[in-house]
């Protein structure tokens, strides 16, 4: 059984990247990542499964990414053989920023320790055919040294890091999810006086001259 | 009267045509900063057109793998301040339904889907009624908001309707749908 615990796990990337965007996947691990803490980093993708690379990479496309050394999305094992077209997406695009960390229990652990395929697959080997660079890590200090020398690495990249099957027990997490992207929105957008701070996709971008009714992004946290 | 023709279609090449270039213009006049596609021969000009303007470095333009992937990208770069556009064909909306109304839905994440309609009367290609002749009820069930461009649209009113969906998603924040049907 692998030494690492999914907690462990979290708590390692949350601590090492305390003010990059962290998207993360459904189930168990968003409610063990607000066992860690609630952060407005943090994007908290309720359910939308295998969706997580595909937003991890869109963020890391877009110019306020630039703000950050990496943008992380964490993914169960489950989840990345749904959503594993993208592997070949990211690896054409190659977002230099994104970080994808796959924690692999080797099950879909939060519908009940079901098996998946992801024993049969060699996911480092599956990421770097698709020509983004892949770490395997299987022991707890191994997971700390990798995270800390990803953050200038320029990626993308795939650590792949082995958890064993312990699960916390934690509370449901039920909000309403506007208020999820409200908050992550303007964690992106920074600081008011950085011209970042006017989401381009409100309506007066380039739209027939009109204003944007979103108006600044509030008083987000002082950016990284 | 034009002679009745069956199904290879009404219309002429320079019709579609000019549907494909209304689509062209409200592109360029929105402006994207991402282009996210999933080709439909019919769409073929338009991706083509995105193409050699993406090399120009006017926007980027990305292939997507699967519809959803493309939700997900989208919402991304939504979150993040960017400006996406999606294209893609009517028999994928399936493969994106679920990252639409997990995601993009709730989430309140403005998205416009210009979509080509295939399956209706005279489609030339028969393996494509079975879901595309279902998008309609389908989006409707899933309280997906969808505009209809089609050859009851005179083509000169496209290209300003594809950009006030666009403007809809905006101010109702959903994603929204353009219904494109290029061969009537
Ligand atoms: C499209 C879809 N199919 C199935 C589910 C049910 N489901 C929720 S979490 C989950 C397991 C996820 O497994 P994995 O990504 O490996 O994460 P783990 O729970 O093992 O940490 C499943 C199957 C769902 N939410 N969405
Ligand atoms: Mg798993």
């Amino acid at each position: 059984m692998p030494p690492l615990s999914r907690f462990d796990a979290l708590q390692s990337i949350a601590t090492e990247y305390p003010t990059e965007p962290i998207v993360v996947a459904l189930g168990t691990m968003v409610r063990e990542m607000l066992l860690v803490g609630r952060r407005d980093n943090h994007l908290y993708v309720l359910d939308s499964m295998g969706l997580p690379a595909a937003i991890g990479l869109g963020i890391a496309l877009a110019p306020a990414a630039r703000r950050f050394d990496k943008v992380i999305a964490i993914e169960g094992d489950g989840g990345l053989l749904m959503g594993f077209s993208t592997l070949a997406t990211i690896g054409l695009l190659k977002p230099e920023k994104l970080l994808l960390v796959v924690l692999d229990n080797g099950a879909y652990a939060a519908t009940g320790m079901q098996r998946t395929a992801a024993p049969a697959v060699d996911l480092c080997g599956a990421a770097e055919a698709c020509g983004i660079r892949a770490h395997n890590v299987d022991a707890p200090e191994d997971l700390e040294a990798v995270l800390r020398g990803s953050h200038r690495r320029p990626g993308p990249a795939l650590l792949r890091v082995a958890i064993n099957e312990q699960n916390r027990s934690a509370p449901y997490f039920l909000p309403d999810p506007v208020e999820l992207t409200l908050t992550f929105q303007r964690y992106l957008a920074g600081p008011t006086t950085s011209p970042l701070a006017a989401p381009a996709s409100g309506l007066g971008a380039g739209l027939r001259g009109k204003s944007t009714p979103h108006g600044p992004a509030g008083t987000p946290p002082a950016a990284p | 009267m034009p002679p009745i023709t069956t199904a290879l279609g009404v219309d002429t090449p320079a019709e579609v045509a000019a549907r494909c270039q209304a689509l062209i213009e409200a592109i360029e006049h929105l402006a994207p900063s991402h282009i996210l596609w999933l080709p439909s021969s019919t769409l073929k000009s338009v991706i083509d057109h995105v193409e050699r303007r993406a090399g120009e470095g006017v926007y980027v333009s990305v292939p997507l793998t699967r519809e959803e992937e493309g939700i997900g990208i989208a919402g991304g770069l939504v979150l993040a301040g960017a400006k996406p556009l999606l294209i893609v064909q009517d028999n994928g909306l399936g493969n994106a339904l679920t990252a639409l109304t997990t995601f993009a839905q709730p989430y309140h994440l403005p998205l416009l889907l210009i979509v080509s309609q295939r399956g209706g009367l005279n489609e030339y290609n028969s393996m494509i009624h079975t879901l595309c002749e279902r998008v309609d009820d389908i989006l409707g069930a899933a309280d997906l908001r969808h505009f209809k461009l089609d050859e009851r649209v005179p083509v000169q009113r496209w290209a300003t309707s594809v950009v006030a969906a666009w403007e809809h998603a905006h101010m109702t924040h959903r994603p929204v749908v353009v219904l494109c049907n290029l061969l009537y």
